[in-house]
């Protein structure tokens, strides 16, 4: 066990760290954060266009986030030798390949519990400046918790992080994201609307199944393909089950105080993760047949 | 029990394009057992065959035909590789970790407990002289630096058998000096190690016994202290025969205009 998790963990330090992750999560988070500003699109709520562009941002980025995270984990592992070094170690292909991909998995989480908290402080910021303009007759420039995570995950994560850089050797990069990480859940949680939140989550719960299944699939196709041809063969799986991928976006069912029922999230669940083990499984025996030097 | 560390029979390599195409037959029929506790050279000139042989014996790459076992076992089974270390031509690090880091996770890889891991890594980084910058990236490092923390990537795991691919490569005179000492006090422990080299002098100090190999073939094999000659007049009389650049007429013409 103690392999594996070297591994995972590595992974996570490594696409935690890479430019195209902390781009994607930038991108989600500042889509999340700055939808309530988009307050003449409310679609007869308050609080939609915030639900609706959070919940995109955690699917459509999200989904990027780990074909782009899985393809170059494992490619970057064959094209640099580092693979060279790692198996000639006691650890057995199947393991290798499983940590990557846990790896990457368990730093798309991070992006998730991130853009989720900071896309809920977005939510109630919605809606708190919703009650403000009744109440005044005008919308407020910017409110409470949307503007407060915006500006704390912009300029204050970044100053903390390099705080404990300079004086405590602490990495930059993913110090940045643990900080951003802290801010948004202190954001999303400081006089909590637990009923909201319950709800949101509910829905945004069923997000990282097809996460799971496509991390299983980007990593089988770069146990054998080079990058773009990956991430090409990835992405056209994407493509073919977006009919499947429908029914997680899920922000209708959320309209009016309504939320996702734990029975559509256990369906949700059954359905996702033989899929997932499927491609896994497929991606280890592929991983396990192919030569480790080009 | 198994008195070869290395046993490989009638192994060859055939590498293909993506639609199963041959392209380069690198290994061809190769005979070769290294025996426990030796120092074994693998020479020839470049594209002999020697890293695609190494990296055969790792399990890296699939023979096309052919066996290799090491220690009587298969090279993929994770019991084989218990028991080797393996320095790379190139110094193939993750360039985010730090020294320290980099040996905490081959020793974690290892299956080490973190105790042990820790005091192998102290001992290891100050055996390479490399504690003072335990704590910076190795992919700031120079390239000699680098190579000092993939040879004891290699030896975080005490391995029984240590495979050095051009173990003096980038280094200084000072550390080349070092790494044949080290290579030389291994073996006395009973360490069994296969290198190969370009730099027939740094072979002729460490090795017991070579073999050379040219288009993946055996050319010539023997003892040390059998050659009869300087490892250097042996390697050239086997390999080096003809093998003048043909040079371009126009360098050869008088003046130097363009």
């Amino acid at each position: 066990m103690r392999k594996w998790t070297a591994i995972a963990f590595a992974t996570v330090l490594e696409t935690v760290s890479d430019p195209l992750a902390l781009l994607l999560t930038a991108s989600a988070l500042t889509l999340a954060v700055l939808s309530p500003r988009l307050h003449y699109h409310q679609f007869g709520e308050p609080s939609r266009m915030a639900r609706e562009a959070g919940l995109s941002a955690m699917l459509v980025f999200g989904l990027a986030y780990v074909v782009f995270g899985a393809v170059k984990a494992i490619r970057r592992e064959i094209e640099s030798g580092t693979i060279q070094m790692a198996l000639s170690h006691p650890i057995s292909r199947a393991s290798f390949f499983t940590a990557k991909v846990a790896g990457v998995f368990a730093s798309y989480m991070v992006f998730f519990i991130t853009v989720f908290c900071a896309s809920l402080a977005a939510v109630r910021g919605s809606e708190i400046g919703a009650e403000i303009a009744s109440a005044n007759g005008t919308l407020p420039l910017m409110w409470g918790p949307s503007f407060a995570f915006a500006f704390s995950a912009l300029a204050v994560a970044p100053i903390v992080a390099a705080a404990l850089n300079r004086f405590m050797g602490f990495r930059f990069v993913p110090t940045c994201a643990m900080c951003a990480l802290a801010v948004s859940v202190a954001s999303a949680f400081y006089r909590p609307d637990l009923a909201l939140a319950l709800r949101y989550l509910g829905a945004a719960s069923a997000l990282p199944f097809p996460a799971a299944v496509f991390v299983s699939v980007a990593g089988a196709a770069a146990a054998r393909l080079k990058d773009h041809a990956a991430v090409s063969v990835s992405l056209f799986a994407i493509l073919l089950s977006l009919p499947i991928l429908g029914n997680y976006y899920l922000p209708n069912e959320l309209t009016d105080g309504g939320s996702v029922s734990p029975g559509y999230l256990a369906m949700s669940f059954l359905a996702a993760m033989p899929l997932a083990a499927a491609a896994l499984v497929a991606g280890v025996q592929l991983f396990k047949g192919r030569d480790m030097a080009e | 029990m198994n008195e070869n560390a290395i046993e490989l029979k009638g192994v060859s390599k055939t590498f293909r394009d993506f639609w199963l195409r041959p392209t380069v037959k690198a290994v061809d029929g190769l005979d070769m057992t290294v025996r426990k506790g030796e120092v074994f050279g693998l020479l020839g000139p470049n594209g002999s065959g020697k890293s695609t042989t190494i990296k055969i014996i790792l399990g890296l790459l699939t023979p096309s035909a052919g066996s290799v076992t090491l220690f009587g076992l298969p090279p993929k089974s994770v019991e084989a590789r218990n028991r080797l270390g393996y320095l790379p031509e190139l110094s193939y690090l993750h360039p985010f970790l730090t020294a320290r880091e980099t040996l905490m996770y081959y020793a974690g890889l290892c299956g080490l407990d973190r105790r042990v891991s820790r005091e192998r890594t102290d001992e290891l980084l100050d055996m390479i002289g490399l504690s003072d910058v335990a704590k910076r990236p190795v992919g700031g490092f120079s390239k000699g630096m680098a190579r000092r923390v993939a040879l004891a990537s290699a030896l975080v795991g005490r391995p029984e058998l240590l495979i050095l691919d051009e173990p003096t490569s980038g280094l200084d005179p000072v550390s080349t000096n070092e790494v044949k000492t080290l290579v030389k006090t291994l073996a006395k422990g009973g360490m069994t190690i296969l290198t190969t080299s370009h730099l027939l002098a740094d072979a002729g100090d460490m090795c017991d016994r070579v073999m050379i190999l040219d288009r993946g073939k055996t050319a010539a094999e023997g003892w040390m202290d059998e050659l009869g000659t300087s490892l250097e007049k042996f390697f050239l009389a086997k390999v080096g025969e003809g093998r003048d650049f043909k040079i371009a007429p126009f360098l050869l013409e008088a003046g130097g205009e363009s």
